[in-house]
């Protein structure tokens, strides 16, 4: 192969793409067109408090992370849960993970993308933002676990990019991918996939400050209730793409990705009931968030409806999909899989954040409810994520299907 | 082994040397930024409109301020430069003749705390003196020193009301005062990403406002509720603005910085006491050095049953509360 | 390529390098400030803070040593109005119509304990109106009033000497310069009186 004629097929291999990610029928391009109006929602409310400064949300010098930290956090899960179709497909070589992991890749992307960007609207000088940079800035490495997590989620970006970029390169091409070239990658992405996790965990766990946060159950409790949500998600895209693409998704598939999400979620909540346990069965001072949080602390109870929904949600979800009623019907494990990854998204996000810095360390109690900003924000970012997944995953199964049909194996 | 102990990895500037050099070399520098931000106008706008310059003076020399160092590693000169365009830089924006200082820690000292629970009268003279003193911003009504009303039976500031607004002392309870309290093992500086946050030679943790990335990742770090953040653009009136200023003290700080107590070193380094101490009208607060066997902090740390708060958690403060 | 006896070595490097660093971070992390407190035994020469102004004038050498040296008190005899005392309070008696009321209306005496109020002769001198006098009869300067005060306060002004009780003022270098006791208190009725705080604390409304 000469050089010219790989930077032709290189240049085909990306008009291709972009062709591919951007035509579609009237309904792809009405939903297109919304992601853009909500992104536009969000860069809106990001000027606004680019303008007045954090000033605009609500949060305050005692709740001092909010709406952005917690769908970080959240979101990372998301990106780690990947692993739960790479592990299986690429290590234990199974064929019904094998054809779809692509699609928890591309996930896990998107999920990346969105929780890189709240962590960046959560900045207060994001202009300064090269002061991080090694080399040019300082970077408070190996101090800092925000240093390490900037450096896991980074590398785990570029992991993530770049594998599926390659695979699908050959795939295009009509070439069988080379394991020597991508294998090795792969397995630093397993082990990367834990570490970002554990390490954004490790963020709160390391706080001695905040009690509610320093509890040695936190990085196996963020493993755990992420392999429920990021699976439960990619249940629900699987189904929207079983449905709307003539890429089909067999129902062994549905089934292995159940089995996963319901041990999950059954290890999530033994461990949520170990927590409770810790801080209810003799409640200390360090009890207090965890009060704040379930019950309301000296009037403030804005948490408690959201914390027992999450929890109800959370067990009907499991539940659901543990003892299966309908058969792998969309119908249900749908909705239980919706249930669970809100569940966990508010038990996770909100729910997480908020106590931890509640109440303050000198003992005062607050509310906290995201602002309008915030939530515009976040809404411009999830349309980010969704507009990046769309963006990538079409194309991508553009390619799966020409090669499955042309080749199949 | 000396040179291992000097955590700033920067040489000590002897004080003597400094003044006489200082000025001399601050005029010429004044001019030369001048200079320079005239230059960078002419090249940003290609003509000088002499009616706009002012403005765009100012545009040149903050674009000059967003690519400066950390303040740490900063040459001696460097440290001028952005000095002199600070102040130039106040000079343009509010019309006021500042003066910052980068005064070094002194060779021989640790600057310590004492709090006397015991004479605290809750006449919050501390807070406002620290208000005006650091220049704090009076927008969102920003406050270092929380002063709180204490119930007998308990003995620390987080099971006290911190909101009381009456007539002071009322009988039968007591105040406690909670700030930051400058660790020696400082969860802060452990999690900032930047090092914009650290330890200075005599024991202070100060912030380089500049350096600050606003994640405040430090304020979930910190058990003490030490640190304030600018969650808006700062307000001071003009007229209340203390002159005499320091590069890691009250300075004017930016929107999205992170800034903290800093036992007000642009006193405490020349010798003075923090404002709190000198407007505290009781006598309840006690600074001094710690390294010094006959100062008065070591006096009371040796006479007096002093304990430190949440001293569980290792952080090993430099401020003591402690009883008549 | 690296030959095994390098790679050896070199690992046999960075596990020494990692020992030390390990070592090295253990013993410095010792004891913390209360032990490098302890390890720090010579006087720090106060002078050397060449920021530091000239005492003010109104000071005065203390009567009492201080941790092996001196220090000043502020002055009170300048301070107080209508000093010297026996331009009224002579041999003679006062021939001015109101005297008490005019000269001493504000004072209200609030000092000692309910059963047993001080008296104005408990401290000021009946026959030498200029200073004050001990129970044991010790004629004492205004300037240094606290040798009377501190015959009951006697924990207070041990404490005051040492720096525990009262304040310096303004400078924490420098020669040691504090307040009187009656720079803060009045000496009638020492106790602070209740007033409204300066300011309030940020409030968190919600």
């Amino acid at each position: 192969m000469t050089q010219k004629s790989s930077v032709r097929q290189m240049i085909g291999f990306i008009t291709d793409v972009t062709r591919w990610s951007l035509s579609g029928g009237i309904g792809y391009q009405l939903f297109l067109c919304l992601l853009v109006v909500f992104m536009m929602l969000g860069v809106f409310a990001y000027l606004v408090q680019w303008k007045l400064g954090l000033a605009v949300t609500h949060m305050s010098d005692i709740v001092s992370w909010g709406f952005y930290i917690a769908n970080f956090t959240f979101l990372v899960g998301v990106a780690a849960a990947a692993v739960m179709l790479i592990l299986p497909s690429y290590i234990f070589k199974d064929k019904d993970f094998h054809h779809v992991v692509i699609i928890g890749e591309v996930v896990a992307i998107g999920a990346l993308v969105m929780s890189m960007t709240f962590v960046f609207v959560d900045l207060g000088r994001p202009l300064q933002g090269w002061h991080i940079i090694p080399i040019i800035g300082l970077f408070n490495w190996p101090s800092s676990l925000l240093t390490w997590d900037i450096l896991v989620l980074n590398v785990y970006l570029v992991l993530n990019l770049s594998i599926p970029a390659y695979i699908l390169y050959c795939h295009y091409n009509q070439v069988e991918p080379d394991p020597r070239k991508y294998r090795p990658f792969v397995f630093i992405s397993i082990f990367w996939a834990f570490g970002i996790h554990l390490i954004t965990a490790f963020l709160y766990e390391g706080l001695p400050a905040r009690p509610f946060w320093n509890n040695p159950l936190m990085g196996p409790r963020f493993l755990a209730s992420a392999f429920a949500a990021g699976p439960a998600l990619i249940t629900v895209l699987l189904v929207i793409i079983h449905n709307t693409t003539v890429f089909k998704i067999p129902k062994q598939t549905f089934n292995k990705l159940r089995l996963i999400i319901v041990i999950s979620a059954i290890i999530n909540l033994i461990m949520l009931f170990s927590e409770v346990f810790k801080e209810f069965y003799f409640p200390t001072h360090h009890s207090l968030s965890a009060e704040y949080l379930y019950f309301g602390l000296d009037g403030h109870n804005s948490l408690v409806p959201w914390i027992w929904t999450a929890i109800s949600i959370n067990i009907i979800g499991t539940l659901l999909l543990a003892f299966n009623p309908g058969k792998n019907k969309p119908m249900l494990l749908l909705p239980a899989c919706i249930l669970l990854f809100v569940g966990i998204w508010i038990e996770k996000g909100i729910g997480l954040i908020v106590p931890g810095l509640v109440p303050s360390p000198l003992g005062e109690v607050v509310s906290y409810a995201p602002s309008w900003v915030e939530i515009s924000i976040a809404l411009g970012i999830l349309a980010l994520g969704m507009f990046v997944v769309t963006m990538l995953l079409k194309p991508a199964l553009i390619i799966e299907h020409r090669f499955k049909a042309e080749k199949p194996s | 082994m000396g040179f291992l102990k000097n955590k700033s990895g920067r040489q000590q500037i002897t004080d003597e040397h400094r003044p006489c050099q200082d000025s001399g070399r601050r005029e010429f520098l004044k001019k030369a930024v001048k200079a320079a931000a005239i230059g960078g106008t002419a090249v940003v706008t290609g003509c000088q409109a002499p009616g706009l310059l002012g403005s765009k003076e100012e545009f040149a020399l903050q674009f000059q301020e967003y690519f400066k160092a950390h303040y740490r590693l900063m040459t001696e000169k460097e440290r001028d430069t952005t000095i002199t365009r600070l102040e130039r830089l106040a000079k343009l924006q509010k019309n006021v003749d500042v003066q910052i200082s980068s005064k070094e820690a002194m060779p021989g000292v640790l600057f310590g705390y004492g709090f006397n629970v015991t004479r605290c009268e809750g006449y919050m003279e501390c807070v406002s003196a620290c208000v005006r003193e650091n220049n704090l911003d009076r927008k969102s009504n920003m406050q270092y020193i929380r002063i709180f009303e204490m119930e007998p039976g308990q003995m620390t500031p987080d099971a006290g009301q911190g909101k009381f607004f009456n007539e002071v002392p009322v009988d039968g309870r007591f105040y406690m005062g909670a700030q930051c309290n400058h660790c020696d093992n400082a969860p802060c500086i452990k999690a900032c990403p930047t090092k914009a946050t650290y330890r200075e030679p005599d024991g202070i943790v100060v912030v380089d406002y500049d350096w600050c990335i606003g994640c405040r990742y430090c304020m979930a770090a910190c058990p003490y509720y030490g640190r304030r953040f600018n969650w808006n653009e700062p307000v001071v009136p003009v007229k209340e603005i203390t002159k005499k200023q320091h590069y890691l003290g009250n300075r004017q700080r930016r929107r999205g910085q992170m800034e903290k107590c800093t036992f007000c070193v642009q006193r405490t380094r020349e010798g003075r006491l923090p404002a709190c101490a000198e407007a505290c009208p009781t006598g309840a607060r006690i600074f001094g050095n710690l390294l010094d066997p006959k100062s008065e902090i070591r006096f009371v740390l040796e006479n007096k049953k002093v304990f430190r708060w949440k001293e569980e958690l290792g952080t090993d403060p430099k401020f003591w509360y402690f009883i008549d | 390529m690296k030959t095994p006896k390098q790679k050896k070595y070199g690992l046999a490097t960075v596990l020494g390098l990692m020992i030390i660093l390990t070592g090295w971070n253990a013993f410095s992390e010792k004891g913390g400030v209360v032990q490098t407190i302890k390890n720090a035994t010579s006087t720090f020469d106060n002078g050397s803070v060449e920021s530091v102004p000239p005492v003010p004038e109104d000071t005065v050498l203390a009567q009492v040593r201080y941790q092996g040296g001196t220090f000043r008190v502020e002055t009170r005899k300048d301070k107080v109005k209508r000093f010297q005392c026996s331009q009224c309070h002579n041999n003679q008696p006062v021939a001015i119509a109101n005297a008490v009321e005019t000269a001493h209306g504000d004072i209200t005496l609030n000092h000692g304990d309910k059963v047993k109020q001080l008296a104005c002769f408990t401290c000021h001198d009946k026959d030498n109106r200029d200073v004050l006098i001990t129970e044991k009869g010790t004629k004492v300067d205004m300037d240094h009033s606290y040798q009377l005060c501190g015959q009951c306060h006697f924990r207070q002004k041990k404490d005051w000497i040492g720096g525990a009780h009262g304040k310096r003022v303004s400078w924490w270098a420098g020669e040691r310069v504090v307040k009187n006791c009656a720079s803060c208190h009045d000496p009638h009725a020492p106790r602070f009186e209740k007033r409204w705080p300066k300011t309030y604390s940020r409030p968190f409304t919600e």
